[in-house]
């Protein structure tokens, strides 16, 4: 289940990240607790100060995971938007499934492939009683 | 789609449910489309078919005592259990069970690091403990050991032994079950045991000596259905001092014999860490004409594919060797082995590649400063988990075929041959080639890979796989080559090819299962192992 919390921070920014790397970034939007962009899509950081924190990395997910994702998703809470390769969002969402999150929203882009992969946004929110806010 | 445990109705399945609940808590019972959704192989070839295998729910122990209970409660019901540790079994199933209807055993919550000896160089772990668990319990602590992990990463030890998987450090470790040293089980009746040391109250050497006293059954439970196993020790590298490599090359088709045959001495004493054997004709194979020799019917001859060799001027064939150990020990070995190979072979050459102390920095491990092209994976070469490699999947994952292939040239030469003669039919990449190959994962032996991808949106794509994954199983089978690991809905057709004696083998394994678990509450199907029950 997705707390009434949970679902109005992610509804509100669904949109958002649907309309592609460069409005999400521009608009960025509100209701996430971080930002998850993948370099092989994404536009270069903007001037000024992001509203909350941007992680960017370039197809291999492994450092997100080991110094973020790992200890964050232990604990309750945590709205993790992105706008990744399909190939990182698979990994991803094996890894948000396991400790009891889901992919709330999911819209593949109409941008550019890099080689073969689709960008794709997605939302990952907590949806199992145990990590709840 | 899920589905209903079989010889059960909706009602009894409820009654099923309302028990598991009551053993574990409301949270942590799963069942309906959506929540089992995760338990499907999203990398399966069936996909979507009536092929594929759905389990009915999912319920998730904290620790042994509630899968015990599980177990009990299942056998009264009759329902099978499917166990997973964290479900990572991509390309051989995933999380999807062998019968549809099972309920799967899912042991993430149990994620205790339980003891990791630094002096005695073992670790101790329950199932739901992943790759990544233990190398941050090892990094935080500073403890001078070294794992060695599969690639990804994120499958657990247990979960990866237990499917006899590999890794890439040195040859005694890179086999994960042959590895292991100790093993807590949950049999079909619920009962606990104690593998080896750990029968005998108050020892202390159950991570030490695998043994014990009489016969061992801890070869039961890899890619087998006679328990639940829910603790596991593993025996671990000392973290080495250095790390070198090197590159070698030979010039002619045949050299591979010679070079293979070094490689063995080399790796069998002791003296070098997982190699990678390539071709660096493989980048000719973006020339038509290259490309219609190398997968030329029957092969091509040796002079051919020399002729082609020189007329680029490539060597034929070359290998990735790695060393671990003290700087001056692998200096010397580095040395050895080059003077061994470089004296024997004519024309060989030699490159020295990277070396430093370890641990190694980030930057070591990205693996950017190699004199020359190398396929080794630095992370994994040095027992570091990574998700890394996910970047080369395609499509909706691949299902794979590893047969195991004898370590010697001549069979890899026979194996090119007769495998891509054998996939030729199918609308596929070239697994097999004349310049296909060998793994060497498993310590002492070779296999290749055969690894086609799958497609959700394209069930006509899927069906060819799925032909050809049985086509290539039993091919090479006449050849005396079996597959080392299977997804459920080819482990009978695998179990199969193992037929010794009119399948003495598995009908051993048959009369084992009905003496232990004649209902075929663990995982019946696994490793085409049937119970009685649905033997009929």
């Amino acid at each position: 289940m997705i707390s009434r919390r949970s679902l109005l921070k992610w509804t509100a920014v669904a949109p958002a990240l649907a309309a592609g790397s460069h409005a999400a970034f521009a608009r960025m939007p509100h209701g996430l607790d971080a930002l998850l962009l993948d370099e092989r899509f994404s536009p270069e950081p903007q001037p000024g100060q992001p509203l909350i924190p941007v992680m960017r990395f370039a197809g291999d997910v492994t450092r997100v995971w080991y110094d973020h994702l790992d200890r964050r998703w232990r604990e309750p809470g945590y709205v993790l938007g992105g706008i990744t390769g399909s190939d990182a969002l698979f990994v991803l969402e094996n890894l948000a499934e396991q400790h009891g999150r889901r992919v709330v929203s999911r819209t593949v882009l109409d941008e550019p492939h890099f080689q073969g992969v689709a960008p794709i946004s997605w939302v990952i929110a907590p949806h199992h009683p145990s990590v709840l806010a | 789609m899920s589905a209903l445990p079989p010889d059960m109705d909706a009602a009894g399945f409820a009654r099923l449910l309302g028990e598991l609940r009551g053993a574990v808590g409301s949270d942590w019972v799963w069942s309906g489309a959506e929540d089992m959704f995760p338990y499907r192989d999203s990398f399966s070839p069936v996909w979507n078919t009536g092929e594929e295998r759905h389990a009915s729910a999912a319920v998730a122990p904290e620790n042994v005592e509630q899968v015990s209970e599980v177990v009990r409660i299942a056998k009264r019901h009759r329902v099978p259990l499917f166990p997973i540790s964290t479900g990572k079994n991509f390309g051989y199933g995933g999380p999807s069970p062998n019968v549809n209807g099972s309920v799967v055993l899912d042991l993430k919550r149990m994620n205790r690091v339980l003891e990791v000896n630094e002096a005695r160089n073992y670790c101790l772990v329950e199932p739901g403990v992943s790759y990544f668990d233990l190398y941050r319990h090892v990094e935080e602590r500073g403890l001078k050991l070294m794992l060695d992990v599969p690639d990804p990463g994120w499958g657990s030890p247990i979960g990866n032994a237990l499917e006899r998987g590999v890794g890439y450090t040195m040859p005694h470790f890179r086999d994960h079950f042959g590895a292991h040293c100790g093993m807590e089980v949950v049999l079909p009746d619920g009962e606990i045991m104690r593998t080896g040391m750990g029968a005998l109250p108050g020892a202390d050497t159950w991570q030490e000596y695998p043994y014990g006293f009489g016969p061992d059954p801890a070869g039961l439970f890899a890619q087998g259905n006679f328990g639940v196993v829910t603790k596991m020790g593993f025996r671990l590298l000392p973290l080495p001092e250095y790390y070198r490599t090197g590159l070698i090359t030979v010039p002619k088709r045949r050299d591979l014999i010679k070079l293979i045959e070094h490689v063995n001495y080399l790796s069998d004493s002791g003296m070098i860490s997982e190699v990678r054997f390539a071709s660096p004709l493989s980048s000719r194979m973006a020339d038509p004409d290259f490309a219609a020799l190398a997968t030329k019917l029957g092969g091509p001859s040796d002079v051919e594919m020399d002729t082609a060799a020189e007329a680029v001027d490539l060597p034929s064939w070359a290998v990735d060797l790695q060393f671990l150990g003290p700087q001056a020990a692998t200096l010397a070995q580095w040395e050895y082995a080059k003077d061994r190979i470089l004296s024997d072979i004519p024309g060989a050459q030699a490159i020295a590649g990277d070396h430093f102390k370890l641990p190694a920095t980030e930057q070591q491990l990205e693996n950017t400063t190699q004199p020359y092209a190398s396929g080794i994976r630095r992370k994994a070469a040095l027992g570091v988990p990574s998700l890394g490699i996910w970047e080369i999947v395609r499509d909706d994952g691949h299902v794979g075929f590893f047969p195991v292939i004898p370590r010697d040239g001549e069979a890899v030469f026979e194996a090119q041959r007769v495998l891509g003669d054998a996939q030729r039919e199918f609308d596929l990449p070239p697994y097999f080639s004349a310049i296909t190959v060998p793994l060497f994962w498993h310590t002492h032996t070779f296999q290749m890979v055969f690894a086609p991808s799958v497609k959700h949106d394209d069930p006509e794509h899927n069906a060819m796989v799925h032909r050809a994954m049985k086509k290539m199983v039993a091919v090479a089978a006449e050849h005396g080559w079996g597959d080392y690991r299977a997804s459920p809905i080819y482990q009978d057709d695998v179990s199969a090819t193992y037929s010794f004696n009119d399948h003495i083998l598995r009908r051993f394994h048959e009369q084992l299962k009905d003496a232990v678990d004649p209902d075929g509450i663990i995982a019946p199907g696994r490793g085409g192992i049937w119970p009685r029950r649905f033997r009929s």
